[in-house]
């Protein structure tokens, strides 16, 4: 039982550090994306193969994940941010489907559909984080680390600047703004912090797949978001442990056959943030009553 | 006069655009002098927005130049005519609604894109507070923009402007909807801000405002420029007044 709550501990600091990534993009920017799984994939099939073939030190997987997203981001998301609003979301969902195709196929880097497996333990610096105690207090660090430096630029001058072109676009370039270099900065920070997340995930499952960087994780990361509040700090934190732990607290309801447990799953979600987005659409960390 | 001194801070050439078979602005020349307040005035659909996207570089122009102090800009964008010193507001004011006021103001002084801003940090904020203190706006500086009063939304369109240090402004309709006594702060503010030597160009309906406000006045009907001068002149004109009020014959 602890080994599993150790384990669902550090998933969730690991989503919730995904989920602040893309609120970046969401909350802050207005960009929306159903594509940040494949950064969260990227990131943890470059943290697979450093650690396969290099060391399973935490800070070089990370490091790797977050440099191969960042700069992969900038070269996919680059054409897509030239088109407005709503086209990105489809341009976006156009990347994930592709990418999602790339992973199943480009065997020698991705393993293909069987994934990349026996990723040893990880260290940090020689030392073991084998010890699942270890590893959850990296996962905290990591989630931590990310969302202080998010604040910081979130509370400055960049997360202003990023703000007022989601306000408005046109009203922040008569003001001199840099709409495309700002759009930019968004999405290639928000990508790499989903690398190092990702790098991350890698070493905790100590395999990866395919089907952990799907349309359908991309879009349960962008509930999370929502669902907490997006543009806020706290939101995507909240996000996160509800969408992550509510499932895990559901397999215990009684009376529910396991065949059926997906299933109810389902409705349940379903109902929670449908009925989340009448009554409080700014997110449960979001103000409590959403204008607009 | 020196002819330095002459040039005006912004002007524009035979400015012409179209929107499919609908002459929205059709050849346009216009000097705005130096410290003035220049009043844009015609029906509704006269072109008069567009002429301030034509300027701005929010609409590329079909015809036509585009002067800052004297020299033809070319072919440009809002985010370089922002830089050389050109503000403007929208008609629909364009706020950033889920920022507060003060971040309003704040946000509309630091253009550089990069995680960091150059210059000093402190003296924005100071410019910023300032800006709100001329407005009127210091005890909501803290209020998202998207809960403000009507009036106070008008202030803080004004107040990004004041903010940036700009030489040239141009405003849409900024008072259109104030109450006497807001009226009567904004009128004030832009008497001052002229006095600086600011140039301003602003859109107006209300036609008392127009005479209490404007050094000349500008006239706008179907794209064209029909006439310049004088408020009281212009105001006078029996034939403007019918295309103003509507009953032309
Ligand atoms: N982007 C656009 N696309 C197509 N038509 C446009 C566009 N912008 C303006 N127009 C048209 O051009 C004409 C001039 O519009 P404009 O907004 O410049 O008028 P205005 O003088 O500002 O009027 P108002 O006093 O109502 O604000 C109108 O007929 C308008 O419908
Ligand atoms: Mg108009």
């Amino acid at each position: 039982m602890t080994a599993y709550l150790l384990n669902l501990a550090q998933l969730a600091a690991i989503f919730g550090l995904l989920a602040a990534s893309l609120n970046v993009l969401v909350g802050y920017g207005g960009i929306f994306s159903v594509a940040h799984a494949v950064f969260f994939g990227f990131g943890a099939y470059a943290g697979a193969q450093i650690a396969l073939n290099v060391a399973p030190d935490v800070l070089l997987v990370s490091a790797a994940g977050g440099l191969v997203a960042g700069v992969l981001s900038l070269a996919l998301a680059l054409p897509a941010l030239r088109v407005r609003g709503e086209y990105f979301v489809v341009a976006s969902l156009g990347l994930q489907m592709v990418a999602t195709t790339a992973f199943t196929e480009a065997e020698p880097v991705t393993g293909g559909l069987g994934g990349l497996v026996g990723i040893p333990p990880p260290q940090l610096l020689g030392l073991s984080l084998a010890s699942p105690w270890a590893f959850l207090a990296v996962c905290l660090a990591a989630l931590f680390g990310g969302l202080a430096v998010m604040r910081l630029l979130m509370r400055g001058s960049f997360g202003r600047s990023l703000m007022a072109l989601r306000d408005s676009e046109s009203a922040a370039e008569a003001f001199g703004k840099n709409v495309a270099l700002l759009k930019t900065l968004a999405v290639a920070l928000g990508c790499a912090i989903a690398g190092v997340a990702g790098g991350l995930f890698a070493l905790q499952m100590a395999f990866v797949n395919v089907e952990s960087f799907t349309l359908d994780q991309s879009v349960l990361v962008l509930a999370m978001v929502i669902v907490g509040g997006a543009g806020t700090l706290a939101g995507p934190l909240v996000g996160t442990l509800l969408l992550l732990l509510l499932p895990a607290a559901l397999s215990f309801l009684p009376g529910i056959p396991p065949t059926e447990i997906g299933a109810v799953q389902q409705a349940i979600y379903g109902l929670a943030m449908t009925l989340l987005m009448i009554f409080r659409p700014a997110g449960l960390a979001g103000r409590a009553q959403g204008k607009r | 006069m020196t002819p330095q001194a002459m040039t005006p801070p912004l002007a524009v050439r035979g400015l012409a655009k179209h929107f499919g078979g609908l002459a929205a602005v059709q050849g346009v020349d216009l000097d705005l002098p130096a410290g003035l307040i220049t009043a844009l005035v015609g029906p509704n659909g006269a072109g008069k927005t567009t002429l301030f996207n034509l300027i701005t570089g929010a609409l590329a122009p079909d015809a036509g130049d585009v002067l800052l102090d004297g020299a033809r800009l070319g072919p440009t964008t809002p985010r370089q005519i922002a830089r050389r010193g050109v503000a403007r507001s929208f008609q629909d004011l364009r706020l950033f609604d889920h920022m507060s006021a003060g971040e309003n103001v704040l946000a509309a002084i630091e253009p550089a894109a990069w995680f960091w801003q150059p210059g000093d940090a402190a003296a924005r904020r100071a410019a910023a507070a300032a800006a709100l203190a001329d407005t009127g706006l210091t005890a909501a500086a803290g209020a998202l923009a998207a809960d403000l009063a009507y009036a106070e939304r008008k202030f803080l369109s004004l107040a990004r402007i004041l903010a940036t240090g700009a030489r040239i402004w141009l405003l849409d309709e900024p008072a259109s909807g104030l109450d006497p006594a807001s009226r009567a702060r904004f009128v004030a503010l832009l008497r001052a801000a002229a006095g600086r030597g600011i140039t301003v160009c602003l859109i107006e309906h209300n036609l008392d405002i127009v005479t209490e406000l404007a050094d000349r006045i500008v006239f706008l009907d179907q794209g064209r420029k029909l006439a310049e001068g004088a408020p009281e002149a212009i105001l006078r004109d029996p034939a403007l007044a019918a295309i103003y009020f509507g009953d032309r014959a």
